[in-house]
C-alpha cells in the first residue's frame, strides 16, 4: 500500500480536478463537481487498479483560492523567522513548514494547507489549468506556492477540446520553465489523452517510479482496446441476431406478426445499449444517465420511422412498396427460397441437424401456404449504423461527462463504405434463423456464427476507429 | 444435487457464464459481485465464486446435474451396448459350431470393424482433432436427450445447450477434447472386446468348433505364413501357435484332434488379444492419462485475458481510500471588516493628515479599477468619462499592493471595481474586494458579462451576483457612469 505511487491533483478552484480525477478512475460517482467554487473542501484518495494491479492512489483537493494572500503571509512568516534566527538560511519547503504549523493553516488558508500537506506526501502533482482561463498572474502565484514543495508538477491543461487559449497558456509555462506538460479534457478527451498525460508524468518521475507507471499505461491501453472489441462484438450479436430473426406467418396476420416483431428488436436494441452502458460502467441507475435519450425510448421508438431512415441518410431500397416503406420485407417470393440456391445448399451442408430441422420447417410452412417474416436492410442499416456510433460515442465518453450523448446526425452516419460491407453479412446470416435468439428454435454456439459475429465486430470496429480520428 | 462442484464443474460452469455474456451482455450481477468480493481476495477465486453464485442463481447448476446424469446415462447404455455388440460379435463371428470356423473370416470378422475404426480415430488425429468423433457425437446427442428428459422436471431446459459448446471451449484451452473423446472411444472399444472375448472363452470352453481356411487363388505358404506372422506376437506372450503341419491339414478338412483345435482357439484368442485388446487398452491408458493430467492443469489463468473486463467489476478499477483530511466545519470566507473596522471619515482624515498629500487627490474622487480580465476585453472602456481616473487593471501581488497602498492615501469618494464573470468568484478574489472596500467611501462592482464560452457561462454569473449579495457590496452589470458621477443608481 505504502509503495504506491501517489498523485495529487491540484489547481484553482473550479478548473476540473474532481472531473480530472473521476475521468482518471472511471467512477462517475467520485467526489462532487459543480459550477460553483469550493465545491471540494476536502482531500480525497482513491487507488487506481490497472490490469488487475492496484499502482497508485490518486487525491482529489480543495481548489487553492487565494495564492497571493498565502504568498504574502508565506513572506510574513520568513521575515518573523529571519529575525529569530538570524544564521538560519530559510528555504521554500521549510517556509511552508513554518507555514503548515502557523494558526492561519488552520483558518484563513486551511483549504490551501491541505493541498500542500498533501503534495507534500505525493510524489508529484498535476496542476489542472481551465485552458479557457487566461494565463492570469493568480496561476503563476498558485505554481510559486506549489513549486515550494519540491514536488514534479505536470500542468494538465483541461478543456482543450473548447477552443482554449493553449498557446497563451503554453507560453506562461514555458515561462515558468515548466516544459512537460499534458493537453487533456475530461468532456471530450484527445485520442491517446489519458496515455500522455501518464507519460508526461512518467518523464518528471526518477526511474525507480517510472517502470510501473509504463506497465501501467500499457495495460490501460490493453484494456481500452479489449474493451472496444467487447462493445463491438455485443453489437454484432445485436445485428445477427437481428438479421437472422426470421417468423413464419400466415398471410392474414402478417401485420400482427410485423408489430411482435419490431417490439422483439426494440428490446433486443435496448438490451443491447444497456450491456455497453454496462461494460463501460456508465451504470444504467446513474441518475444522470437516466438524461441520455435512451432511456427515454429515443434509441427504441424511432427505429422504424422511415423518418429515422431519411435523418440517416439511409436509401432506402426501391423495389419496396411506399407502404411499407421501413420494417419488415416480407419474403414472398417463394418462402424464403430467395435465399438462393447456393445459400440454401451451403445451410443444409453446412449447418447442423438445427439447420436441417429450421429449413425443412421453413419448406413446410411455405407449402402451408405462410409467408416468411424478416427485418429489412434498410432497419438493419440503421441498427448498425446508431449502434457504431453509440460505439464512438461510448469509447470517447468519459466519467466525467454528465450530458446526453446525443442521437446520430447524417453527417456522423451517412457512411455507406461501412453499411456496405454489412450487407453481405446480413445476408449471410439471413440465411441461418437458427443463429437468431429472437427466433424461438436457436443455437448461438457455433464456429461459423462466430466467425461472422467476430467479421462484423472488426468492421464496426473499423467504423468507430474511423470516426474518431 | 451437486454440493460442492468439483474444480473442473467450476471451470465448466465458468465458462459457461462467460460465454453467455458475449452472447448477450453482462448479467445482473451486483450480489454476485459483492458475493465474489467476500468469497475470495484474488482475481480468479473472485470469478470463480461469481460464476458460481450466478450459475446456482440461474439454475445453472441443475442444468449441469441433469446433463451430468444424462451423461451417465448415456454412459451406461454405450456401455450395454459395448457388451452386446462384443457378445453379438464373437457369436457372429464363430457361429454356433455346426460348421467349422473359417479362420480368416472370423479373425476379419472380430477384428475388422475394430481396426477401421482405429484407423478412422488416428486419421481425426492428425485431420480434426479438435471435433469430437462419431461416438462422441452419438454420446452427446443420447447426453442431451436424456438431460432434456431430466430436466424437464426443472422446467429450465433453455439453460443447457450453451453448457456444452463451454465444455469444449474450455477444454480445447488446453487441446483435451481428444483425450476426453478418446478416452471415450478406446473405453467403449476395450468392453467390446472385453465382452468379446469373455463371450469366445464361453463359446469355445462349452462347444465344439472345428476350424479350416479355404482358398482358391493363394497357394496354402501364404496362408501358412500368415498364420505365423499373425501368431507371432502372440505367441510371445504365451498363445499357441498352431504348427505348420496343423495349418496345412485344416486346408482341406476340418481339424478335429484336440490339439489343433487348441490351437487354433489359442491363435484367435491370442490375436484377439494382442490386436484387439491390447492396443485399445494402451490407447485407453494414454488418453486418460493426459485427460486426467490436463485437467488438472486446467486453470482459470488459461482464459484470463477473456475476463478482463469481469475483472473490473470484481476488482474495481478505482476505490475510494477515503477522506484523507476533513472538510473544515466552516469555510473561511472573505467578509468586509465589521463596523469598527470600517474606516469612517474622521480615521481617514488622520490618515490624509498624517500623509500630508491628503489634499491632492480633492480632483479625482471617483475611480474605476479592474480585477483579472479577459485580454480580450477593451480596457479602459472608451466611454470613461473624463472625470473618472483609470485606476487600472490589478492581476498580480505587486499590482494588488500598490493599488491598495495608493488608495489608502488617496482614497477615491466613489471607486467602481470591474470584475470580469468569466472568473470563477474564490476567494482571493472577494479577499481582495473586501480589503479595497473599507478603505473608500463607497464601492460599486461593475459584473462585467461573460465572454467565454461564446453564449456567456450565465452560471458563474449568478454564482457572483449571490457572493456579492453575501459581501453587501452593491454591483450591477450596466457601466458604473452615473453611480460615479451621482452616487447613485
Amino acid at each position: 500500500m505504502n509503495d504506491l505511487l501517489k498523485f495529487v491533483v491540484v489547481g484553482h478552484t473550479n478548473v476540473g480536478k474532481t472531473s480530472l480525477l473521476r475521468t482518471l478512475l472511471r467512477d462517475s460517482k467520485f467526489g462532487e463537481v459543480s459550477d460553483r467554487p469550493s465545491t471540494t473542501r476536502h482531500v480525497e484518495g482513491a487507488t487506481l487498479t490497472v490490469g488487475g494491479e492496484q499502482f497508485a492512489t490518486l487525491f482529489d483537493t480543495p481548489g487553492l483560492e487565494d495564492a497571493s494572500a498565502l504568498l504574502d503571509y508565506l513572506e510574513d512568516l520568513e521575515r518573523i523567522e529571519r529575525q529569530k534566527h538570524p544564521n538560519q538560511r530559510i528555504d521554500a519547503p521549510a517556509r511552508l513548514e513554518l507555514f503548515l504549523g502557523s494558526i492561519e493553516a488552520r483558518q484563513r488558508f486551511e483549504q490551501e494547507a491541505k493541498v500542500i500537506r498533501q503534495l507534500l506526501a505525493s510524489d508529484a502533482g498535476l496542476y489542472v489549468i481551465d485552458a479557457r482561463e487566461p494565463a492570469l498572474a493568480k496561476y503563476r502565484e498558485e505554481l510559486e506556492v506549489l513549486s515550494g514543495c519540491g514536488k514534479p508538477l505536470l500542468p494538465v491543461v483541461n478543456f482543450s477540446a473548447t477552443g482554449g487559449r493553449l498557446e497563451e497558456w503554453e507560453n506562461a509555462l514555458a515561462r515558468l520553465n515548466l516544459h512537460a506538460r499534458a493537453v487533456f479534457d475530461t468532456i471530450t478527451p484527445p485520442i491517446d489523452g489519458e496515455r500522455h498525460l501518464y507519460e508526461s508524468l512518467a518523464l518528471l518521475l526518477d526511474s525507480k517510479q517510472r517502470p510501473a507507471l509504463e506497465q501501467a499505461v500499457s495495460a490501460l491501453e490493453k484494456q481500452n482496446g479489449k474493451r472496444r472489441q467487447s462493445a463491438a462484438l455485443l453489437v454484432a450479436e445485436l445485428l445477427v441476431d437481428c438479421a437472422a430473426a426470421r417468423h413464419s406467418v400466415a398471410p392474414e396476420a402478417e401485420e400482427e406478426a410485423e408489430a411482435k416483431l419490431f417490439v422483439q428488436v426494440r428490446e433486443r436494441e435496448q438490451k443491447c445499449v444497456e450491456a455497453l452502458l454496462d461494460l463501460y460502467a456508465f451504470q444504467a441507475d446513474d441518475a444522470r444517465l437516466h438524461t441520455l435519450p435512451l432511456s427515454e425510448g429515443r434509441w427504441g421508438d424511432d427505429l422504424f420511422n422511415p423518418e429515422t431512415l431519411r435523418a440517416l441518410g439511409i436509401r432506402v431500397g426501391s423495389g419496396m412498396a411506399a407502404g411499407a416503406l421501413a420494417g419488415a420485407g416480407i419474403d414472398v417470393m417463394a418462402g424464403g427460397l430467395t435465399l438462393g440456391t447456393a445459400t440454401a445448399i451451403g445451410a443444409l451442408v453446412g449447418g447442423g441437424a438445427q439447420t436441417v430441422r429450421n429449413y425443412g420447417s421453413r419448406l413446410l410452412n411455405k407449402l402451408r401456404g405462410q409467408n416468411e417474416l424478416t427485418l429489412s436492410d434498410s432497419v438493419l442499416q440503421v441498427l448498425a449504423v446508431r449502434q457504431g456510433y453509440l460505439l464512438q460515442a461510448l469509447a470517447k465518453r468519459t466519467h466525467a461527462a454528465t450530458s446526453r450523448i446525443p442521437p446520430p446526425e447524417e453527417a456522423d452516419v451517412a457512411r455507406s463504405d461501412i453499411t456496405d460491407p454489412l450487407q453481405s453479412f446480413f445476408k449471410q446470416a439471413r440465411a441461418y434463423p437458427e443463429w437468431s435468439s429472437l427466433n424461438e428454435e436457436h443455437e448461438l454456439e457455433g464456429e461459423s456464427r462466430d466467425a461472422l459475429v467476430g467479421k462484423i465486430a472488426s468492421s464496426l470496429m473499423a467504423f468507430s476507429a474511423d470516426a474518431t480520428q | 444435487m451437486i454440493q460442492e462442484p468439483t474444480r473442473l464443474q467450476r471451470l465448466w460452469l465458468c465458462e459457461a457464464i462467460r460465454q453467455r455474456e458475449t452472447h448477450a451482455g453482462p448479467l445482473d450481477d451486483r450480489e454476485a459481485n459483492r458475493h465474489a468480493q467476500r468469497a475470495a481476495k484474488d482475481l480468479p477465486g473472485r470469478i470463480q465464486a461469481r460464476a458460481l453464485f450466478l450459475a446456482r442463481r440461474d439454475g445453472l447448476v441443475e442444468a449441469l446435474d441433469s446433463l451430468l446424469g444424462g451423461a451417465r446415462l448415456a454412459l451406461l447404455l454405450l456401455f450395454l451396448l459395448a457388451i452386446f455388440g462384443g457378445a453379438g460379435l464373437a457369436f457372429a463371428s464363430v457361429g454356433d459350431g455346426r460348421e467349422p470356423i473359417n479362420v480368416f473370416w472370423a479373425l476379419l470378422g472380430l477384428l475388422g470393424l475394430h481396426f477401421v475404426s482405429l484407423l478412422l480415430w488416428l486419421a481425426s488425429q492428425l485431420f480434426t482433432p479438435a471435433s469430437p468423433t462419431a461416438l462422441g457425437r452419438f454420446w452427446l446427442w443420447i447426453t442431451r436427450t436424456f438431460s432434456q428428459k431430466l430436466m424437464h422436471k426443472t422446467a429450465r431446459d433453455q439453460r443447457a445447450p450453451n453448457l456444452v459448446p463451454a465444455l469444449f471451449q474450455l477444454l480445447e484451452r488446453r487441446r483435451l477434447v481428444r483425450w476426453l473423446g478418446g478416452s471415450l472411444v478406446h473405453g467403449f472399444w476395450l468392453v467390446t472386446l472385453l465382452a468379446c472375448l469373455v463371450m469366445l472363452l464361453g463359446l469355445f470352453s462349452t462347444r465344439r468348433y472345428g476350424f479350416i481356411w479355404e482358398t482358391t487363388l493363394l497357394p496354402a505358404s501364404s496362408l501358412i505364413r500368415a498364420t505365423e506372422w499373425l501368431g507371432f506376437l502372440p505367441a510371445l506372450v504365451g498363445f499357441p501357435l498352431p504348427d505348420a503341419s496343423t495349418v496345412l491339414a485344416s486346408g482341406t478338412v476340418p481339424v478335429i484332434t484336440e490339439a489343433a483345435r487348441q490351437a487354433w482357439a489359442g491363435w484367435l484368442l491370442g490375436v484377439l488379444v494382442v490386436f484387439g485388446l491390447l492396443p485399445r487398452a494402451l490407447l485407453l491408458l494414454v488418453c486418460w492419462l493426459r485427460w486426467q493430467l490436463g485437467q488438472r492443469k486446467l486453470t482459470l489463468a488459461d482464459s484470463i485475458s477473456d475476463y478482463s473486463l469481469l475483472a473490473e467489476r470484481l476488482q474495481p478499477v478505482s476505490a475510494s481510500t477515503g477522506i484523507v483530511d476533513p472538510a473544515p466545519a466552516q469555510l473561511y470566507m472573505p467578509h468586509i471588516a465589521n463596523a469598527s473596522g470600517k474606516a469612517t471619515p474622521e480615521s481617514r482624515n488622520a490618515a490624509h493628515l498624517s500623509s500630508n498629500v491628503g489634499h491632492l487627490e480633492q480632483q479625482h474622487t471617483q475611480m474605476l479599477v479592474a480585477i483579472e480580465l479577459n485580454p480580450e476585453r477593451n480596457w479602459p472602456p472608451a466611454e470613461l468619462p473624463a472625470a473618472v481616473m483609470d485606476g487600472g487593471i490589478i492581476e498580480d501581488r505587486n499590482q494588488r499592493r500598490q493599488f491598495l497602498d495608493r488608495i489608502t492615501l488617496h482614497p477615491p469618494q466613489r471607486l467602481a471595481i470591474a470584475i470580469d464573470s468569466d472568473r470563477s468568484p474564490d476567494r482571493g478574489t472577494l479577499g481582495l474586494i473586501t480589503e479595497i472596500a473599507p478603505l473608500v467611501d463607497a464601492a460599486y462592482i461593475w459584473l462585467l458579462p461573460p465572454q467565454v464560452p461564446p453564449d456567456g457561462n450565465q452560471a458563474r454569473l449568478k454564482i457572483w451576483r449571490e457572493s456579492l449579495d453575501a459581501l453587501g457590496m452593491l454591483y450591477n452589470d450596466t457601466p458604473p457612469w452615473h453611480w460615479l458621477e451621482t452616487g447613485r443608481e
